[in-house]
């Protein structure tokens, strides 16, 4: 059964179930890291302001917009569409928008964007204030919201 | 005032919990076809990897709706189920499906070629992302597909 030559060489059964075994243990690590990070809101550093016309539409929201990001093969960007979709519609002055990478990929470079889906948050003006890497939290993106908005009101 | 302008394709409606049902099946599956290249027994590690490049094969090109796991967590788990909160659209994790094919048909292509060590290599890294996908529900597509993106391999058509 073994190939003789360059090939690899066996090791015996239990060292076999070892090498498994920690397998295992760095894929459910990197999977509970990955987990306890992704969709988290994190401050943008610096002061970006986008333009509607950067994203090819009339105008933001008056308070805030939800600009979210993805492709079609991305489940996670149907879930988090419902979770942004449904915060723009109870609270007045606030908008969602989803752009489809695949047709934008300039925007994938221009914000340096490696996994979808991705949410910015705007403020009034259009700066970015917060960025969301993976699929949002309606609570994360509710709080994040107050601190820009300076009000109690989205989570009220 | 929520007006996505959205690009994105309606869904058309799985049970999401059905793909990460049979990434767990293909997890398994990986781990045995380690084992076995780890223990030596090579003929048989490079028959089941074959079979699973197969199986990923075809969900990748007829679709993971008409994917033999997909037929098996209908009829033996959805039952004993609650029926699922929101349905999901079948395109990531066809897409997922492809991304299989590649690792363990690299995998295999370079293992015929005479390189032992693709073997164990490419059941790892298929495992990995099986293994997350399944149990925390991650998504590889999500990163690999937007690489595509941004490296220009993948453009939308003018009349999509």
């Amino acid at each position: 059964m073994e190939k003789s030559g360059v090939t690899s060489r066996p090791v015996n059964g239990f060292a076999a179930l070892g090498i498994l075994l920690g397998l295992v243990a760095v894929a459910t690590a990197v999977g509970l890291v990955w987990r306890a990070t992704t969709g988290r809101s994190r401050a943008a550093r610096g002061h970006r302001v986008l333009a509607p016309a950067d994203v090819d539409v009339m105008a933001f929201g008056d308070r805030a917009t939800l600009l979210q990001f993805s492709t079609e093969f991305c489940a996670p960007c149907r879930s988090t569409a419902r979770v942004l979709g449904s915060i723009a519609d109870d609270v007045d002055g606030i908008r969602h928008l989803e752009v489809d990478l695949t047709d934008r990929p300039d925007l994938a470079d221009r914000f340096r964007i490696l996994q979808t889906p991705t949410t910015l948050v705007l403020d009034g003006t259009g700066a970015i204030r917060a960025r969301i890497g993976g699929a949002a939290r309606a609570d994360d993106v509710r709080t994040t919201l107050d601190r820009i908005l300076g009000s109690d009101h989205v989570t009220a | 005032m929520s007006q996505p302008e959205s690009t994105v394709s309606a869904a058309r409606g799985i049970d999401p919990r059905s793909p990460r049902f049979g990434a767990g099946i293909t997890a398994v599956l990986l781990l045995v076809d380690l084992f076995l290249s780890l223990v030596g027994a090579t003929v048989a590690a490079a028959v089941l990897l074959l079979a699973i490049a197969l199986l990923f094969a075809w969900g990748a090109f007829a679709g993971v709706q008409r994917h033999p796991y997909g037929a098996l967590y209908r009829a033996l788990i959805r039952p004993r189920l609650a029926p699922p909160a929101e349905l999901e659209d079948p395109a990531p994790p066809t897409f997922a499906q492809g991304v299989g094919l590649l690792v363990t048909g690299v995998g295999l292509v370079l293992f015929a070629v005479g390189v032992p060590l693709a073997l164990p290599i490419a059941a790892a890294l298929a495992f990995v992302a099986a293994f997350l996908n399944s149990v925390f529900g991650y998504c590889l597509g999500c990163q690999l597909y937007l690489l595509l993106v941004r490296a220009r391999v993948i453009r939308r058509r003018a009349t999509a």
